[in-house]
């Protein structure tokens, strides 16, 4: 006994248990810390019947009380027989045998219950776990009208059961993955065995085991270790907190992470029309649906451009607009202390201010950002001779434009993107946007995830739905993505 | 390590031929003085000119806050140059703004000018210049290009130019002058023996009453009293192998856009006498809704053009109160009545065209080089030439349209019935 508790705490986490409950019990308290650790309970017994010592040992904040009073301690207490085994007296509805040290606390840890019983070199370990967490409620950054609500929480096993509704096939598989050392963090990756490529799955398997960190919480952060790009300004993993949504993914052959603290899950990999698209476009009839996402084009094209134009073509390209409007800027110009680019960066970098600042406050003060924002930025800048009304418009566009952009990490890209463009039209006017345009695209083009062209299936082509600026009725939607090689192309019900 | 200096020494590079090579030619919107209009007259000295710059004033587009600016709308100066492009720099002498051709619409040009044999390599300034786009308008005014510029002062178009665009717009539409511009004029110009038509303007009442009929006027012969601005649009200046040489009415200015297939031609209100009652006039409208049919035979002694001018003809009103619209005999009548006069008018306009100018304004030239398999064939026929002695046969095709929004009328004393 004193032989193991001279071990290190890492090599005696190797060891199996002996048979004697006492020294077992003394090294689950030295690992515990016991009595120090208050919620680490440990309630000695002697089992009817068999008329033997038992220890049940668990952490009293992550379990079910209910669990371990009926169907625990209750059938062990009340037994009479002497014949029986220790799992033939438990009712519960698993029960595990493990021996090594280290797999019984990971166990305790996750919620569980260990039964150490004298004389038995094995710990029988009970599925009771009941963490604390929200209830399944709307999702809130990915608002749908039309759609299903229900939005992932920060369970798990709560957002697989979300997924396993939509799914009600065998080949739905739940792989679990640790993901940390120190934390135990563990990742779900789900796929359809009958779709997913394999290599591909390999690939993001490799990826996922060979992290080496203490500690990954959620999959915010996780996102950021199995990028391909990490520097890269354009997203390469889509995230989604719509159970819909990653159920529509996989089953056209992606793969879904999730985690446990993570309202949301991954897609991977994702392309850039992955980034561009809602749910809520294969929800709407096909007219409605295309015109939702003519706007959401339009939108990305104002915010990237609209202010760039507007320097454009005040600095360099006077003669492109009609004599009437070009006088109305002229005028209004005249008397803006500031060329014209400090006045549009000015505007901008006003708004992403008040953007900003508006996520951070407290709600209570909120609608008082709105007020000072509009009044003081707007009204008051054109009044005081600052900015020009028309700046006023083509930012305030720019910015509306922007959130028509949903997913917050192509936003971003989008907003960032923005700022290049008033540069480089405000030294080279047109020229310098096309030419930066140019260069965004050859960049896009050489951007791979996980072995896919980020704008497959447009460019390079492969076969697909053709599900890219517009979508297809929905019974001509009969391929699955290419890009991705899943074992079945068809999306017809005949299999 | 070394890479990563390699790549800041390089970053740096790229960020200098940035901004060394960036923001070479920009200027500022606010800070340019916008000639709309540019006036050109004959200078004192020979090859010399006088330009005349029209420069609107934006700060009229003000409105915010309610306060209207007190400047005037626009600002006039005159001076003498060598040529249009140079100017720009001297007008600064006293033009606050950087002057620009960029919005430049209209190029007025005195008759007198226009008619000197050294007007083309002025004009050919015009194509040299990069700002000045090919659609700016010429026009040719009776008197010196400044004075007419000083003198058109609309009354409620406080903006000069949507004055001029506004009213060469609809001059366009009625046909009374022609829609050209200057990238016509160096197409014309170029392709030898055609004529090019500029529109005709001018602020000098002519009250020596040389008006020919009711819609058959030229600029200056108007006369309209009230209180208006006394600039008047129509007719056009006849230009040859780019120098002007005389002027059409309105009346033959709508006959030439008729025959004319490059020409828009719009809606055009006119009347003719009632074959059954000369003393009252039918009130028309003719729409040419088709192209007209072009046969042309330039082979033997007698070469000849068959040209047959599709016309739809809507009888708005008549005051002989003469049912058209249920007389089917009327109607071939006054059919026949129509198609007579407007032939006789075409008839005599392309006599005067052969024998005064000895070219043709109506686009011909296009449909004669398809009778060649060579543009060197074509240009060793000589067109310009041949045209003079040209057998002409118009004929016009009229169908009727409607007859009036109430078709119905009483029988009254005296009309035709």
């Amino acid at each position: 006994m004193s032989e193991q508790l001279s071990l290190d705490p890492i090599s005696l986490k190797k060891e199996t248990i002996s048979g004697n409950l006492q020294s077992t019990m003394e090294i689950f308290n030295s690992f515990y810390s016991i009595p120090i650790n208050s919620d680490v309970k440990v309630r000695n017994l002697l089992i009817g019947g068999l008329n033997k010592k038992a220890s049940i040992i668990y952490i009293s904040t992550i379990t079910d009380s209910q669990v371990i009073e009926n169907q625990v301690i209750k059938n062990l207490l009340l037994n009479s027989d002497d014949s029986k085994e220790v799992q033939d007296i438990l009712s519960t509805k698993t029960i595990k045998n493990v021996e090594i040290i280290g797999d019984i606390l990971k166990e305790i840890n996750k919620g569980n219950v260990a039964i150490l019983v004298d004389g038995h070199s094995i710990a029988y370990i009970i599925d009771a776990s009941k963490f604390q967490g929200r209830s399944i409620e709307k999702a809130e950054n990915e608002v749908s009208l039309k759609g299903p609500k229900e939005a992932f929480n920060e369970q798990a096993v709560a957002n697989i059961s979300l997924i396993r509704k939509k799914i009600k096939n065998e080949s739905l598989i739940v792989e679990i993955t640790p993901v940390s050392v120190r934390a135990n963090n563990e990742l779900y990756i789900l796929y359809m065995k009958d779709l997913v490529n394999d290599e591909l799955l390999q690939s993001v398997k490799e990826r996922v085991n060979s992290l080496d960190v203490a500690s990954i919480q959620n999959l915010s952060l996780l996102e950021q270790f199995i990028e391909d790009r990490e520097k890269s300004i354009f997203p390469t993993i889509l995230n989604t907190e719509k159970p819909d949504r990653a159920v529509a993914y996989l089953e056209d052959g992606f793969i879904i992470l999730l985690m446990d603290n993570s309202p949301t899950s991954l897609v991977l990999p994702a392309t850039f029309w992955s980034f561009f698209h809602l749910s809520e476009d294969n929800y709407l009839r096909i007219l409605f649906a295309n015109f939702i996402r003519s706007l959401r084009i339009l939108a990305l094209f104002i915010t990237l451009f609209a202010s760039a134009t507007y320097i454009s073509i005040t600095n360099y390209h006077v003669e492109m607009i009609p004599t009437d409007l070009l006088l109305a800027i002229s005028a209004t110009r005249e008397i803006v202390p500031f060329p014209s680019v400090i006045e549009i960066l000015l505007m901008e970098i006003a708004f992403e201010l008040i953007r900003e600042a508006g996520l951070r406050v407290p709600s209570p003060i909120g609608p008082t950002i709105g007020i000072v924002g509009a009044l003081i930025l707007g009204q008051a800048a054109v009044q005081a001779n600052i900015v020009s009304p028309l700046v006023v418009i083509i930012v305030a566009l720019g910015g509306l434009s922007s959130f028509a952009i949903g997913d917050i990490n192509m936003n971003f890209t989008i907003r960032l993107l923005r700022f290049l463009f008033i540069i480089s039209g405000a030294l080279f006017g047109f020229y310098g946007m096309a030419a930066v345009f140019t260069v965004i695209l050859f960049y896009m083009l050489s951007i791979k995830t996980f072995g896919v062209p980020y704008l497959s299936p447009m460019t390079p082509k492969y076969v697909s739905s053709k599900d890219t600026v517009f979508r297809k009725l929905l019974q001509n939607q009969i391929f699955r993505p290419g890009y991705l090689k899943p074992k079945d192309m068809d999306k017809k019900a005949g299999e | 390590m070394i890479k990563r200096k390699q790549l800041s020494k390089l970053s740096c590079l790229f960020l200098m031929l940035i901004f060394l090579s960036g923001c070479w030619d920009q200027l500022a919107i606010d800070e340019r003085a916008y000639a709309v209009a540019i006036g050109l007259d004959k200078g004192e000295e020979e090859n010399q000119i006088k330009i005349t710059f029209l420069i609107t004033n934006p700060e009229l587009s003000r409105s915010e806050g309610g306060q209207g600016s007190n400047e005037p709308p626009r600002e006039i100066i005159t001076f003498q140059t060598n040529d249009l492009i140079s100017a720009k720099d001297m007008a600064n002498t006293v033009i606050a703004k950087q002057v620009t051709y960029t919005q430049l619409g209209y190029l007025l040009v005195s008759e007198e000018l226009a008619k000197d044999k050294n007007f083309v390599r002025l004009m050919y300034d015009v194509a040299k210049e990069p700002e000045i786009k090919r659609g700016v308008r010429l026009i040719v005014t009776k008197e010196e290009a400044s004075q007419f510029l000083e003198k058109t002062q609309p009354k409620l178009e406080t903006r000069v130019h949507k004055f001029f665009e506004l009213i060469l717009e609809y001059g366009i539409r009625t046909g009374y002058i022609p829609d050209t511009d200057i990238n016509k004029y160096f197409r014309i110009t170029e392709a030898k023996g055609s004529i090019f038509l500029g529109i005709y303007a001018t602020t000098e009442k002519d009250t020596s009453d040389n008006r020919k009929g009711e819609d058959n006027f030229i600029a200056g012969e108007f006369n309209a009293e009230g209180q208006t601005n006394n600039s008047e649009f129509a007719g056009s200046a006849v230009f040859k192998e780019g120098r002007m040489l005389g002027t059409l009415t309105s009346e033959e200015t709508r006959l030439t856009i008729l025959l004319n297939d490059t020409l828009n031609s719009g809606h055009m209100l006119t009347t003719f006498p009632d074959p059954f009652d000369r003393e009252h006039q039918v009130v028309t409208r003719l729409v040419k809704k088709r192209n007209n049919e072009v046969k042309i035979n330039l082979n033997g002694d007698n070469p000849t053009i068959d040209i047959t001018i599709p016309l739809y003809v809507e009888v708005l009103s008549n005051h002989s109160m003469i049912n058209y619209a249920v007389d089917s005999k009327k109607r071939k009548i006054l059919k026949n009545d129509i198609e007579e006069r407007i032939t006789t008018k075409f008839d005599n306009l392309i006599k005067k065209t052969q024998k005064e100018f000895k070219g043709e304004p109506f686009g011909w030239s296009l449909d004669v080089r398809k009778q060649f398999p060579t543009i060197p064939a074509y240009e060793k026929y000589n067109w310009g030439e041949k045209y003079p002695d040209l057998q002409v046969n118009v004929s016009v095709n009229i169908n009727f349209g409607q007859f009036g929004k109430q078709s119905e009328v009483p029988a009254l004393e005296g009309s035709g019935d």
